[in-house]
């Protein structure tokens, strides 16, 4: 005879996580969750001083519990420990939550899928029905025992008065003990079906401490769907997104750190919110200000001032040059177009024109394809080359005509047809089951891991199962015949637990109105409505992920880290900045073009690299730029370029660039080996130090540069008969876009001068300057 | 003692400070560089462990736990594994019909049958066991591959961490690099093909002499370089150059990586699947002088068809357990025969068990909540079974060992005290482990 827990189907879990499409969900699963590990107790104290004095600085937000008279205060915090006569407390708002605090519901204890011990609660607590039924019904009741409450299993369990592996979690002594208690003796009612919690706050929720070693608590509060407003400080989870710069308490006080930005998450019955806190560092108020009026550096300005940080000095002509090329079009600027911007001189103006110039380069479509390309896991699975390079075409042809972004991804959503003609259609080839695709299109073009609400509601953001299934049920019409994708009459995506097909529901929105006609079914192809929604200039989120993306490609670190996770959890380190660069996007039509001018003549991205005194440790507030070493492609094309070389890809034509490659099924040990994007999966964060030393050791003595020693500069310089100090000239020029100094230019003219083979000498220097640490950075 | 004073945050994790790197690089020329101070270092702190060297065998995608090491034969069949068991060198212990030749190996393994953890993706399930720390967004945890490479340093000049093929394993390519470490100590990807590595040799044309006067060019034009920021990615990238140049200038190192030079029955006796040519090279790397080798082998992820793909794929005896019984026993045996067992330590494990129950493609799902490990080598006490799980393979029953677990034994197999500290790039003192214990019952 199987014992209980099986016949009660394990297997739950099965197939849940196996058809992840991709990879990326390492950090979905934050430390937060699990922090209660089995050895931890859960000091429980019927605290209840008022708050102490807070300590901030002269910027910070005004705090709410500061305005709160204290006996209100006392009261509210007083709130849990209801007088005996009053109702008894709600098992979902008032019961649940204390077992989640205490940690009982964990994925490493009961919330686990097979539960523990013959006891299984559901993770976190995001199903008070069955929680409900399992405490109370479940083995005939025999959990608790209203007429002599103290001898529940369910209380005497967790007090440790029997062995129980997670330890004591509900001291006998504790406030919350006497809770659940009361509750038992009361009959454990369940309460109001349908009372929830509805939105958590928290106050503050933006907070500067002006040095190490300063508290402040945090005070949460709970709406609930009857319009109750409870203080939930006590019973709410905290966990710090960086213990370096903030900790937090299991009782919501904050304890400073360390300088730097950090946010703290917290969460209470399915509901999230974060609060921001800033340490500032130990230097002075900076006395530098970005000088202009360009929002992104009134933003980035107010920060560094308010964190002491101050900025770098501006970048010199040929950095900016370096840079903006770069990250513009993917090339390095040539030393004709250097010396010819050198000559006419540098200012704000010609800055402005010179990115203008870039963004009008075919090299801009080449790359900015690339970048799309990457994104969309382009050919990741390479089954189908013709419909491949179809696709590939089309998303050129796109980005070189200024399609806006949003009708872009409209026509990747809606497509159909045959994948060899239609190029969009090759997006709906990225998974087959809709729940895989809906994934992808959360993670691409929202910035939201959604795949944990898969299996549960999702512990760090506000997605339910019911949330997922929904979003997920646009794509259940979606079908491939051989080559087609065509929508079907019928298909649903059904709730896993309830097993009703889902009626489509965007995400964190209500279906729009003209959707409710009689039958409740959007249009002939449900994936009109969520294109419609995905790409409206409404959607907080869609946006917001585009911009955050492209500001990371130019700065090398995006304003919410990781940039696949927006979540109100996981703030913006500039939440404003973010904002107004989304609906600033928004405005002008999703424009590629309008964001990319935007950034690169703002004063933050033109800042130099070098860091001052003050700013060396900041390493996400921007204050000076953060060097990247070059993309694979890029490095290659750069490698290119200074060489005069061509690099043959197998079956393409001679002069074809890297970036310019329909996608990894173009086999290329070269860049393989300098490490990049296979699109199998997210290149969101390539790995640090690209490659290793299977690159370093391929650049010293590999193909790939040594066959470019020969022939194209190396043989010009050779057969032009250049003097010594014009070949050192021309080859730092070409590939660091600088002069050389006259150190650098007297030690390689004199190693030229005395070399035996001369064209040997003139390859070992450009051998050297692409191995150079500047030339494979940008900074 | 096996501890060192925290660096300030000012100095590299090594201990070596920016001033001092520079020193180094500046006097590299004259013959001393950093590799030569760390190794002087090294030789300061003699370590006794037995373990001198891991081979991690990395089933990649989560094995079947019901399907190798823990079969239940009398589960009912929409559990029980489709193969039959057989007897092994342990007295009562039975594994898998398709394992074979590492059934008489068995009195030379530590049979773990109680894994459990509850992170059931592969790329959080990977990094856990890989680091022995739960993955968090705050924090990079270094691979227990980089921590070895970190605190294990040796005079030798192999790569300390090597990866055969690549460390991408588990669909995260960061859980077997180096975290908070420096890149460094990240591992060396050797490429697709254990018996051809890449670039090892100067191309044709070019002398070791001219090899030598590029990279003296290098190291001057570097020095007058002002413009780009010192930074983790500036100092990884030195790092990798200081290595490559260790490994090009000693023709032993490179020689390690000459599978060719192995005879024909040697290779044959490993297989000439990927993880035969794997285990063997990584064999030849250890015995060089490398500290922790990872043999990963794709393709464990066994959703459907258990019954077919892992004995045969594409033909009867080319699936992943006759390839996996062939390398690993070959490895024991070899590794025994040339008197290294007792100093490496040779680990078989993957991300996670998978579902008790067959699904309706006859495969199986993942399943955290129970897995098996083998340890042997380096110190372990072989012929020992671990743990046990209830009778349907769901969960452990006996003994639950937990990913920092295996990761405490398996540094402190290897003379590395778990409870030490490492430096994070901003001066955070980080314990090794913040929780695991040592599975007293190997050794």
């Amino acid at each position: 005879m199987p014992p209980a827990v099986f016949l009660q189907n394990p297997i739950r879990a099965s197939r849940r996580h196996s058809h992840q499409p991709t990879p990326f969900s390492t950090l979905q699963h934050p430390r937060g969750i699990f922090s209660l590990s089995l050895r931890e107790r859960v000091g429980v104290r019927a605290a209840r001083s008022t708050p102490r004095s807070s300590v901030h600085g002269p910027n910070t937000c005004p705090i709410f519990w500061k305005t709160i008279p204290s006996p209100l205060l006392a009261l509210l915090l007083g709130a849990l420990s209801l007088p005996a006569l009053a109702e008894p407390p709600p098992f979902a708002t008032g019961i649940l939550p204390i077992l989640t605090k205490a940690g009982c519901n964990t994925g490493g204890c009961h919330g686990a899928a097979t539960g523990q011990g013959g006891f299984r609660l559901s993770l976190l607590g995001y199903d008070p029905d069955e929680d409900y039924l399992r405490i109370t019904r479940e083995h005939a009741g025999r959990r608790i025992d209203p007429d002599r409450p103290e001898e529940s299993l369910f209380l005497r369990k967790p007090a440790r008065q029997l062995d129980h592996e997670g330890g004591r979690r509900l001291p006998a002594d504790s406030e919350e003990y006497r809770i659940v208690r009361d509750w038992i003796a009361r009959g454990a009612p369940r309460g109001p079906a349908d009372l929830r919690v509805e939105a958590i706050e928290v106050q503050p929720n933006d907070l500067l401490l002006p040095g190490k070693g300063q508290t402040a608590p945090l005070r949460v509060t709970a709406r609930l769907s009857n319009g109750q407003v409870q203080d939930v400080t006590r019973l709410a989870l905290y966990t710090s997104n960086d213990d370096a710069v903030a900790d937090v308490s299991k009782q919501g006080v904050i304890t400073s750190a360390g300088p730097g930005l950090t946010s703290i998450m917290i969460r209470y019955s399915g509901q999230v919110s974060a609060a921001r806190i800033a340490i500032p560092y130990s230097g002075p108020r900076p006395t530098r200000f970005l000088g202009s009026d360009h929002f992104i550096d009134t933003h980035i300005g107010a920060e560094l001032q308010r964190l002491h940080l101050e900025p770098s000095a501006p970048s010199s002509t040929a950095t900016f040059l370096r840079r903006v090329s770069l990250d513009l079009i993917g090339r390095l600027p040539s030393p004709d177009e250097v010396r010819a911007f050198q000559q006419a001189g540098d200012s704000p103006e010609r800055r402005r024109q010179w990115i203008d110039a870039l963004l009008e380069r075919p090299e801009w479509a080449d790359y900015w394809t690339l970048q799309l390309a990457d994104l969309l896991l382009l050919g990741g699975k390479g089954s189908n080359d013709t419909a491949i390079r179809r696709y590939h075409a089309w998303l050129r042809d796109q980005v070189a005509s200024h399609t806006p972004l949003n009708q872009l991804v409209r026509s990747l959503i809606i497509a159909q047809g045959n994948i060899r003609e239609v190029g969009p259609a090759n997006f709906l080839t990225l998974a087959n089951d809709p729940r895989d695709l809906s994934e992808h299109v959360g993670r691409m073009f929202l910035g939201t891991r959604v795949a944990c609400a898969r299996c549960h509601t999702h512990p760090s953001d506000r997605w339910t199962q019911e949330d997922y299934h929904r979003f997920a049920a646009y794509f259940a019409r979606v079908g491939r015949s051989g080559d087609v994708i065509q929508v079907r009459q019928r298909g649903e995506v059904d709730h896993p637990k309830t097993g009703q097909p889902m009626e489509p529901k965007p995400l964190g929105a209500s279906r729009p109105q003209s959707a409710n006609s009689a039958d409740n079914e959007p249009a002939a192809d449900r994936r009109l409505e969520l294109a419609d929604w995905l790409t409206s200039g409404e959607n907080p989120l869609f946006a917001r992920s585009l911009v955050n993306r492209v500001w990371k490609h130019c700065f090398g670190r995006g304003l919410v880290e990781p940039v696949d996770d927006l979540r109100p959890t996981n703030p913006a380190t500039h939440p404003a900045l973010l904002d107004a660069l989304a609906r600033d996007f928004a405005a002008h039509r999703f424009d590629l073009h309008h964001l990319l001018r935007t950034i690169t003549t703002s004063e933050t991205y033109q800042l130099g690299s070098t860091a001052t005194p003050s700013n060396r440790l900041d390493d996400r507030l921007f204050s000076h730029a953060y060097v990247r070493e070059l993309p694979a492609p890029v490095f290659l094309d750069a490698v290119v370029q200074v060489t005069g070389v061509p690099h043959r890809f197998e079956g393409q034509p001679e002069d074809l660039h890297a970036v310019q490659l329909v996608g990894p099924q173009v086999p290329s040990v070269s860049l393989d080996v300098l490490g990049r994007c296979q699109r199998e999966g997210p290149c969101d964060t390539p790995g640090q130090g690209g490659g290793g030393l299977a690159r370093t050791l391929h650049l010293i003595q590999g193909a790939t540069l040594q066959d470019k020693l020969s022939g194209g500069i190396v043989d010009r310089l050779i057969a032009t008969q250049a003097s010594d100090a014009a070949i050192v000239a021309e080859l730092y020029l070409s590939a660091l876009t600088r002069p050389a100094e006259p150190e650098e230019t007297t030690e390689w003219t004199s190693l030229l001068g005395t070399a035996a083979d001369r064209r040997a000498a003139v390859q070992d220097l450009l051998w050297a300057l692409l191995n150079s640490r500047e030339f494979g950075f940008n900074h | 003692m096996d501890t060192e004073p925290h660096p300030p945050p000012t100095r590299r994790c090594d201990g070596v400070s920016r001033r001092d790197f520079l020193h180094l690089g500046a006097l590299a020329p004259l013959g001393l560089s950093l590799a030569g101070a760390l190794r002087l270092r090294a030789q300061s702190a003699p370590n006794t462990a037995r373990a001198q060297a891991c081979i991690l065998i990395w089933l990649d995608g989560g094995p079947s736990h019901l399907d190798t090491f823990d079969l239940k034969p009398d589960a009912p069949s929409e559990v029980r594994s489709p193969f039959k068991d057989i007897a092994t060198s342990i007295p009562g212990l039975r594994i898998c019909e398709h394992l074979p030749r590492t059934a008489p190996l068995m009195r030379h393994v530590a049979l773990i049958r109680s894994v459990t953890h509850e992170l059931g993706n592969h790329d959080t399930g990977t990094r856990f066991l890989l680091t022995g720390h739960r993955p968090t967004p705050a924090l990079d945890y270094p691979s227990l591959g980089s921590v070895v490479a970190r605190l294990r340093t040796s005079d030798s000049p192999m790569p300390p961490y090597i990866a055969i093929p690549n460390d991408a394993v588990g669909g995260d390519s960061n859980a077997a690099r180096s975290g908070y470490l420096p890149g460094a100590y990240s591992a060396f990807s050797i490429g697709k093909d254990p018996s051809k590595v890449q670039d090892l040799h100067p191309p044709p044309g070019i002398t070791f002499e001219r090899n030598e006067h590029r990279r003296l060019m290098l190291a001057k034009m570097d020095r007058f370089s002002r413009e780009v920021e010192e930074g983790p990615a500036t100092r990884n990238r030195d790092a990798f150059y200081e290595q490559a140049y260790r490994l090009i200038g000693s023709a032993e190192a490179k020689n390690a990586f000459a599978l060719g030079q192995e005879s024909g029955a040697v290779r044959e006796r490993y297989g000439s699947s990927r993880i035969g040519s794997g285990c063997l090279l990584a064999r030849r790397l250890v015995e060089a002088g490398s500290r922790f080798v990872t043999v990963v082998d794709s393709g464990w992820d066994t959703h459907q068809q258990i019954a077919r793909e892992l004995p045969d794929s594409r033909f009867p005896g080319s699936g992943k357990l006759p390839s996996l019984d062939r390398a690993y026993s070959a490895l024991i045996d070899d590794l025994r025969q040339r008197g290294l067992l007792d100093s490496t330590l040779v680990v078989l494990m993957g991300e996670f068990g998978r579902t008790p129950k067959l699904n309706a493609l006859g495969g199986r799902d993942h399943w955290p909540r129970a897995g098996f490990a083998c340890l042997a080598g380096g110190g372990v006490q072989g012929g020992r079974v671990i743990g046990a799980t209830n009778p349907f393979g769901e969960f452990p029953v006996d003994r639950p060992v937990t990913p920092p677990d295996l990761a405490f034994t398996l540094l402190q197999l290897l003379g590395i005290d778990p409870s030490r500290e490492l430096t994070t790039p901003d001066g955070r003192p980080m314990k090794l482990l913040s929780e695991g214990s040592f599975i007293h019952e190997v050794a």
